[in-house]
């Protein structure tokens, strides 16, 4: 890609390499500059991309544009969005391949994938694990947003875009545990869906989606449905404004990085990408083949095993719903409220400074926290027993 | 709805009920040919004009099958059923209300004539069978209080066995049989055992009732139906051998079978019990040995023995089924493994069974092979997981390609862009 | 990422000093290369799997018709029940579960009296599975067998 930065007057005379000979060609036929300016969308190029120039010209141009070398390791959890959720995507076309969402199918295939299919462990392990690493991802960086106070003007937007990916995520999470259908997930799914129908208004609106207040096959077919189609949609919209909101406004740059001297190019950039794919990849890789997640034989609907209880991002809103005396929609009002507070309180703070300062807010951020950190302990060590 | 509209409602509901009444006379009045054609005296009800003054029998008797098949009342009590003159109805050979004693012959009149019953494919053995059971025997003593074929069967409402509702329906029976057998003044009287509590105990009683299992034995299966007597000590064997054939083969060729013969032990009863048969349990084995032989002896021992073998197969299978579930869960392919403890399950079962021959070394053949089976599994079961465990050395190979690859991935990044 | 080791390799114009130069390049570039291999024959492998359980049931392969000797049974212990193959005449074949549907026994093969038998309770079944005796409250499940080119196949 970086050819284009040295072309010293070759002149027309001298014949292109094939791959440019073919890009020449099917430039003359579609506006490939376009299409590259769609894939910037999510991640890979954050200057605007002239759609009018040849692909190799507005390369150069992107090439030969200095970028600032930013504070890496905050930003990388947004880069991570896009990475992990390309993973996902593909590992889960892959799983998509074998598996049947249907109550007898869906164990039995997940099985078949798992234990008949060449490498099919892999896959499915990767998506596992690739899961679990991505919700630590959004919520790390819904967190450091948060402390880095990115909530502020010009960033509203991406602020709520994050929170949306984090949502985003959890139901992609809660969905896709549903799915292999064995006895854990068939339980921790149930529990789940006890707690969101606790809520009032999302509760009934939600089960109305999922199609039913307990765990069936149709419940299993909309999860299906609305973790491979609907909420990956979503989530790709919530990446869009994500860089969207970068391309217009730049890159959050903490007041210690931005040295405009010490530039870097994107060839360079470039390649640190990659570097980090790879690392991820390879990280992956070993804690799939090290810790692969075990199976516990197909859901019964009829026998409850004992300790069952949610995943563990909803432990905290278990135990409120088991422990809070009073009516069961008093928990649930508290959950939603906490829930839409995520969003709001920050934009609402800085709007008002003068009512919420921005210590109370943090104090108060901190305070919710370290309560979410017990009732998930409580959850983890009273109820499940 | 008017109140004259009621009124002509009502006319008509009485003038309805007039002429339904002058049909009911007529048809009372009309009369009952007993000796017409055949098609004449299907139509007529069997109870003749008995059930004008007997209607609670007449009900009885229409309930069951004899109604159907022109057994009348008069087949059975006599006299005149055209007639609802008392006098003449209760004249000529009528006999009244039939004397116990007399009721198995008068049954036998029909059912045990081979021409009357071929249609139905009845046997005609019964009489000859009764006479023989102990209640037979005692009736002919004089006997009064013996069951005869009507404590069964019912007098009047005798239903096919087929019948659920039939008295001598297969799970009807220990009830039937309990009516006397049961916890009566009878059974004090004479100082005999409680049988139906007992029964109702067993595991006989447990298939037949709760698991619903028609093959379940009752009474009838062991002491006969009307033949009933108590088999003979001798005979017992042969008896719970029927079902249990196995056991059987394997106790005969067992020391206790000729011991036990010659001492009148009651072979099976004498471990088992008899109506209240328990389940297998295996740690009867050791433990029922003392019912018969002193503490210490080195019978005792040989059931110790027994005991041990079975148990130590046991636990290998155990074993292998929680490799095979941990292989489960991984998933690895198991099919085969859950066929081959099935297998090893097999050999145990039969290691109870071939424990009646109260010979180590027999059980022996079979929980060893049960336990060779368990340990081959686990055997092959670990090496799996070792196998399993050695691949993820590919992991290293895998890093080294990672740690190339980061290597020359540097090398381009740090390489200056040539001018 | 191979496209990506194409960038940086010697431009059109590189001819002068570095032959060794030029050769890691194309090593590197090989190296490189080798991800887009195995990444392709990961998917490729995971893939490729239909096409060894023709879909809807699986079919397991008995062996060959001639080394099944007439009346005499093989015992396959395949999956949570096992079962037997029967060759019953000159050209068909049987198969029938193994398990006594009594409680789960595993059956014999009696050769003289062509049936199966129970060991636990005498069961005994003959070559279509039918109850001829003992216990045992249903017949014994059959199997479809088929035959392709000599060799017996079973489905399960």
């Amino acid at each position: 890609m970086s050819t284009t930065t040295q072309d010293p007057q070759g002149g027309p005379q001298k014949p292109l390499p094939w791959h440019w000979a073919a890009v020449a060609w099917l430039e003359q036929r579609i506006n490939l500059t376009e299409i590259f300016s769609i894939l910037t969308s999510f991640g890979i190029v954050y200057t605007p991309v002239d759609t009018r120039r040849p692909l190799r010209e507005a390369m150069a141009e992107i090439g030969a544009t200095p970028l600032v070398s930013y504070a890496r390791w905050p930003q990388v959890l947004g880069l991570l969005t896009a990475l992990l959720f390309a993973l996902e995507a593909v590992t889960g076309v892959l799983l998509a391949f074998y598996y049947h969402p249907t109550g007898e199918g869906a164990y039995a295939s997940t099985e078949g994938i798992v234990r008949d299919i060449p490498l099919g462990w892999f896959i499915h392990q990767m998506h596992d694990w690739g899961a679990y690493l991505l919700i630590a991802v959004v919520v790390l960086r819904v967190v450091r947003m948060f402390w880095h106070r990115l909530y502020l003007a010009p960033r509203e937007v991406l602020w709520v875009s994050a929170v949306m990916l984090m949502w985003v995520v959890l139901q992609l999470d809660f969905t896709g545990r549903l799915l292999p259908y064995d006895v854990t997930s068939y339980w921790s799914a149930m529990r789940g869906l006890e707690i969101v129908c606790s809520q009032p208004v999302v509760g009934p609106f939600i089960s109305f989606v999922l199609g039913g207040h307990v765990i069936t096959e149709n419940v299993l077919l909309r999860s299906y449905v609305l973790h491979v189609v609907v909420l990956p949609l979503l989530y790709l919209i919530g990446i869009y404004v994500t860089f969207g909101t970068m391309r217009r406004i730049g890159l959050s740059v903490p007041a210690e990085g931005g040295d405009p001297a010490n530039a870097t190019t994107w060839r360079k950039h470039t390649l640190d990408f990659v570097i980090f794919q790879l690392l991820l990849f390879a990280g992956l890789v070993t804690l799939a083949t090290l810790l692969p997640f075990r199976f516990h034989g197909p859901a019964d609907p009829y026998s409850t095993p004992p300790g069952t209880h949610p995943a563990w991002y909803l432990l905290s809103a278990y135990t409120i719903v088991q422990y809070l005396p009073g009516p069961g929609w008093i928990a649930g009002l508290l959950l939603l409220l906490a829930g839409l507070s995520v969003p709001i309180v920050p934009l609402w703070s800085a709007r008002n400074p003068q009512r919420l300062s921005d210590t109370r807010l943090r104090q108060g951020a901190i305070a919710l926290f370290a309560v979410w950190c017990v009732l998930t302990l409580v959850g983890a060590f009273v109820v499940r027993k | 709805m008017s109140a004259r509209a009621g009124f002509a409602r009502m006319l008509a509901l009485a003038a309805a009920l007039a002429l339904s009444a002058e049909a009911a006379r007529a048809a009372a009045t009309a009369p009952v040919p007993i000796t017409g054609s055949r098609v004449g005296r299907i139509v007529t009800p069997t109870a003749g004009r008995c059930g004008v003054c007997h209607p609670t029998e007449r009900v009885a008797l229409e309930s069951s099958p004899h109604a159907r098949e022109d057994v009348r009342c008069t087949s059975c009590h006599g006299g005149d059923d055209t007639t609802t003159d008392e006098k003449r109805a209760h004249g000529g050979d009528f006999t009244g209300k039939v004397d116990r004693g007399t009721v198995p012959r008068m049954c036998a009149r029909c059912h045990a004539d081979e021409k009357r019953m071929r249609p139905y494919d009845l046997p005609v053995d019964q009489y000859a069978l009764y006479q023989q059971s102990r209640h037979g025997q005692l009736l002919a003593k004089g006997d009064r209080q013996v069951a005869v074929c009507s404590d069964c069967h019912g007098a009047h409402d005798i239903l096919a066995v087929a019948d659920p509702a039939s008295r001598v329906y297969p799970t009807n029976i220990p009830r039937t049989c309990g009516r006397c057998h049961g916890d009566t003044t009878l059974v004090r009287q004479r100082h005999i055992k409680n049988a139906y509590a007992d029964y109702l105990t067993s595991v006989h009683a447990h298939q037949l009732f709760d698991l619903g299992n028609m093959r379940a034995p009752t009474c009838v299966s062991c002491h006969g139906v009307h033949g009933a007597t108590p088999p003979d000590v001798a005979d017992i064997t042969k008896v719970c051998g029927r079902c249990h054939t196995t056991e059987r083969r394997y106790f005969i060729a067992g020391p206790h079978a000729a011991k036990m013969a010659e001492n009148n032990v009651p072979a099976c009863i004498a471990c088992h019990g008899n109506h209240a048969v328990e389940a297998s349990v295996v740690t009867r084995l050791a433990s029922n040995c003392e019912k018969c032989h002193e503490k210490g002896d080195p019978q005792v021992a040989l059931g110790a023995r027994m005991l041990d073998e079975y148990k130590t197969a046991q636990t290998e299978i155990d074993k292998a089924e929680k490799l095979i579930a941990e292989a489960d869960a991984v998933p690895m392919q198991t099919e085969d493994y859950h066929a081959r403890v099935e297998e090893a399950r097999t050999y145990l079962r039969e290691a109870m069974t071939a424990a009646h021959t109260v010979q180590p070394e027999v059980v022996a053949s079979f929980t060893l092979r049960a336990r060779s089976v368990g340990e081959e599994i686990q055997d092959e079961l670990t090496h799996k997981f070792a196998n399993a465990r050695m691949s993820k050395l590919g992991l290293v190979v895998f890093w080294f390609y990672v740690l190339v690859t980061l290597g020359i991935l540097r090398r381009y990044r740090n390489r200056r862009p040539r001018a | 990422m191979a496209d990506l080791a194409a960038g940086p390799g010697p431009g059109p114009g590189a001819g002068s000093p570095a032959t060794r130069r030029q050769f890691l390049t194309w090593l590197s570039r090989a190296f490189l290369g080798l991800w887009a291999v195995g990444g392709a024959g990961v998917v490729a492998a995971y893939m490729g799997a239909p096409d060894k359980n023709e879909g809807g049931g699986r079919q397991v392969r008995i062996g060959r018709l001639d080394d099944l000797r007439i009346g005499e049974a093989r015992l396959v212990r395949h999956g949570v029940t096992p079962f037997f193959v029967i060759r019953t005449n000159e050209t068909s074949v049987v198969a029938l579960s193994a398990v006594c549907t009594h409680v789960r026994c595993i059956l014999n093969y009696d050769r003289e009296r062509r049936v199966i038998t129970c060991p636990c309770h005498e069961g005994r079944f003959d070559l279509n599975g039918t109850v001829l005796s003992g216990p045992p409250p249903r017949q014994l499940p059959s199997y479809e067998v088929s035959m392709r080119a000599g060799e017996v196949f079973v489905r399960v």
